[in-house]
């Protein structure tokens, strides 16, 4: 972490907890940059997190208010908080199988409240921190320990899940694509209502090496080539387009 | 316990028991008594068999349900017979005169009450034939005053229905006076 | 700490109150400013109730999409500053387990008004059962105290409610009202009074949320938004909120506390009332509905000359053990009768030293004071 996010760091927190590779640390720093840049104050942020390696991105490390809970009930928990005390600014930072799968139900109903919460849904395909089970947003046929012959379903595409659920701003971008991230981080920060940003983070511990990508720069490699943007996408044959990754805004 | 009243309403689901119930037990707070009341009822909240029973008393109540009837009042056919025998001898059954046909074997005092004809041909509406038999109630058996069923019905009937309510229970009072002549 | 006097939010006088609507008030009246629930029978009432009270005092209501999201919305506005509560029956509170375990090793205020009916699962939905006794003290997983109470009439759904907050602020710990369908649809005079006493959790910038040197003693409890940087997790942690997941020490210190706190004040918390026990040969120990027949028997075989009295248990965890283990050397006989198989009687036997029986009955309806009278005759 650069010295100038420094303020941003509870006191007394050393080193990130997160793996070699991880993404989660470029998603950190990106968020610190975001409310660096439109001067937050920390006393009135309050983090709310569930269980998983991304819940841990704000507890213990940021330093506003953090709220560490259950797995799924991110989203439950910060509804009760926000709407006692509107004056606090409620970011809810979690994983993809936290948010969509243990916490799906949460989530399409906050989302269809468009309560005034900021969501970073953290999205590494699988479950990081239990070993590396296929997860709802595991791609159809990539291994996991519990699919080692690939995933036979269809993961969810969260972006369209959120914004068919009523939330009101809507984004999916890459750590590999971190000033895009920022941006939509700033946007979704000063947009009142329910803000989902998707953060592709790549977990070469549990999915890269199961998936053939061992390296942590294969990963990124791999995000690098298969994310572009909806105007890069019009015009790819469908077999192409079912490799790639969209990114971009699509709420509003 | 001698000045223990023990009252159940019965009918069906949507014949308005639970409401006469609960301006029975109303009036009696009202009038410094202690008064317990619970309701039973199907799962379907229309036309299952449905009772409210209150109990009345000038000391605090111990047990809250009621045990033996002093009153009952069968609002329908299916009610009567499930709860005829539970009155006490010295009790009294009020039932709706053309929904029930009484027993007349029974040793206890049984009034008809004309309430659904009433409700319907002099009060054009058929919701309130509870209310109607509320007043025969009070009248027959001065259970609670009418002053206190008035006051009751004040504070838990929405106002736009008020005066249908209050004229159905002044013509319950006038059927009880006739039939208790 | 001290406890305060406010003047009653509902106009003082005499209702005619179901034990769900007196259950609203007496949060109302305790300061309640947060409901989150979902709809089930038997308890739907106290919802209802709540979602207009609290527009009228200003306070929040929203109904969640489940049960789970109930009680988890409560302990995000308990610690946001608000006195919170959600109420449910048997199946929302299966659901409501994990979050109950994570309020208590949180230490957050909150109240949880379980109305019982008959179960197991759905059973029977409309009818009566008290078989949530034993998960309202085991049902979360991990060693851990909450306080749980039993009203036997409208007027202590009201007061219980009430005082249910008032403990909770004191000790931080989610404390349940375990009420069943016949009290919670049961209508009733009730009392209100001009004025209640309450109580509010204390605050002490800069010390520690989740930790004191004090024995028994309740560690401050500050809100978020108040700039001291909270660090809330149901995880491990040390009195600052810190993680820490292997440590041995940390982990046994925090759960010898958060059990401590409560078992060393059980005398200030559990409430018991003895009738005619001064002279018993055989007592009743009884809670809730069920007290009510008891003691309407007792006075029934009082009047015959029969030396039997009845200990009510208003308080059901922490248990009452001094009350029960004093009644177990003075009579000969305890009978325990409850709508369940047995679940307190269990714990009864644990500290009389008498004989102790258990009466039992599971049929979704109450214990009629017939049934209690022939199963006394067998005996």
């Amino acid at each position: 972490m650069v010295r100038a996010m420094e303020k941003y760091i509870r006191t007394g927190v050393k080193a990130t907890p997160f793996c070699p590779g991880c993404g989660h640390g470029i998603l950190m720093n990106s968020i610190l940059r975001a409310l660096d840049e439109l001067n937050m104050d920390m006393k009135k942020m309050l983090f709310v997190s569930g269980i998983g390696c991304a819940a841990w991105i704000p507890s213990p490390h940021f330093n506003g208010d953090t709220l560490h809970t259950l797995h799924g009930r991110a989203l439950a928990f910060a509804t009760g908080a926000k709407l006692y005390n509107p004056d606090l600014c409620v970011m809810v930072i979690s994983g993809d199988g936290d948010l969509s799968s243990i916490g799906g139900n949460h989530l399409i109903h906050a989302a269809r409240r468009n309560l005034d919460l900021k969501v970073v849904c953290a999205n590494n395909m699988i479950y990081g921190m239990t070993g590396g089970q296929v997860a709802s947003t595991t791609p159809k046929g990539f291994k996991s320990s519990t699919t080692g012959e690939g995933n036979p379903h269809r993961p969810f595409d969260l972006c369209k899940l959120v914004a068919a659920a009523g939330a009101t701003y809507v984004a999916r971008y890459s750590v590999t694509q971190p000033l895009a991230l920022i941006q939509a981080l700033k946007k979704a920060i000063r947009h009142v209502g329910f803000s989902f940003i998707e953060v592709l983070s790549p977990c070469p511990t549990q999915f890269g090496r199961r998936n053939l990508m061992d390296r942590p720069e294969e990963m990124i490699q791999d995000l690098l080539r298969r994310c572009i943007s909806e105007e890069e996408a019009e015009g790819l044959a469908e077999k192409e387009l079912s490799e790639k990754i969209i990114t971009g805004e699509f709420e509003p | 316990m001698s000045e223990m009243r023990q009252v159940r309403l019965s009918g069906f689901g949507g014949q308005g028991i639970v409401l006469a119930g609960l301006l029975l037990g109303q009036a009696g707070v009202m009038e410094g008594k202690y008064v317990t009341g619970s309701n039973s009822y199907g799962a379907q909240a229309r036309g299952s068999g449905c009772k409210s029973e209150i109990v009345f008393s000038d000391h605090p109540i111990h047990y809250p349900h009621l045990i033996i009837a002093d009153i009952l009042v069968a609002m329908s056919q299916g009610a009567y017979q499930t709860y005829d025998e539970e009155v006490k001898e010295s009790g009294i059954i009020l039932y709706d005169r053309g929904r029930v046909v009484p027993n007349m074997e029974l040793n206890v005092k049984q009034l008809g009450v004309s309430a659904t004809e009433i409700s319907l041909k002099k009060l054009k509406n058929k919701q309130v034939a509870n209310i109607v038999m509320l007043g025969a109630l009070v009248e027959t058996t001065g259970i609670v005053s009418p002053r206190a069923i008035r006051k009751a019905i004040a504070l838990h009937i929405p106002k736009r229905f008020q005066a249908l309510n209050l004229k159905a229970f002044h013509k319950g009072m006038e059927l009880g006076k006739q039939i208790n002549a | 700490m001290i406890s305060r006097w406010i003047k009653s939010p509902f106009p003082k006088g005499v209702y005619y109150f179901s034990g769900n609507e007196a259950a609203a008030e007496g949060a109302i009246a305790a300061g309640c400013r947060f409901y989150a629930g979902y709809p089930i029978t038997p308890s739907s009432e106290i919802m209802e109730r709540m979602a207009v009270r609290l527009k009228e005092v200003g306070g929040i209501f929203i109904q969640m999409e489940d049960e789970i999201a109930s009680i988890s919305a409560i302990i995000g506005a308990s610690w946001a500053g608000a006195k919170a509560m959600t109420a449910t029956s048997g199946p929302g509170f299966s659901l409501m387990q994990e979050s109950i375990g994570y309020a208590a090793f949180t230490e957050t205020p909150c109240v949880i008004i379980d109305v019982q009916r008959a179960g197991p699962c759905t059973g029977q939905a409309t009818r009566v059962g008290s078989g949530d006794i034993m998960q309202a003290k085991w049902g979360s997983h991990g060693d851990y105290q909450v306080i749980a109470l039993s009203p036997w009439s409208v007027q202590e759904m009201y007061d219980l409610t009430l005082r249910g907050f008032n403990l909770s602020e004191r000790y931080r710990v989610p404390t349940l009202v375990m009420s069943d369908e016949a009290i919670g649809h049961l209508r009733e005079n009730l009392s209100i009074h001009s004025k209640v006493e309450i109580w509010d959790r204390k605050k002490k910038r800069g010390r520690p949320p989740f930790g004191t040197e004090e024995e028994g003693g309740v560690p401050p409890m500050p809100a978020f938004g108040e700039g001291e940087r909270l660090l809330v997790t149901g995880s491990t942690h040390d009195a600052f909120g810190f993680r820490k997941t292997d440590d041995p020490e940390v982990h046994s210190r925090l759960v010898d506390r958060i059990n401590q706190k409560i078992l060393r004040n059980r005398t200030e918390i559990t409430e018991t009332e003895d009738y005619y026990l001064e002279d018993s040969e055989r007592a009743m120990i009884a809670y809730g509905f069920t007290a009510r027949t008891s003691l309407y028997v007792v006075h029934q075989l009082r009047k015959e000359g029969r030396k039997i009295g009845m200990l009510r248990l208003k308080t059901l965890w922490p248990f009452p053990e001094e009350a029960v283990t004093t009644l177990g050397k003075r009579v000969k006989k305890v009978i325990v009768p409850e709508m369940n198989l047995g679940q307190v009687a269990g714990e009864v036997k644990k500290f009389c030293a008498c004989e102790v029986i258990s009466l039992h009955q599971t049929n979704g309806e109450v214990i009629g004071p017939e049934t209690i009278m022939e199963m006394l005759k067998k005996i």
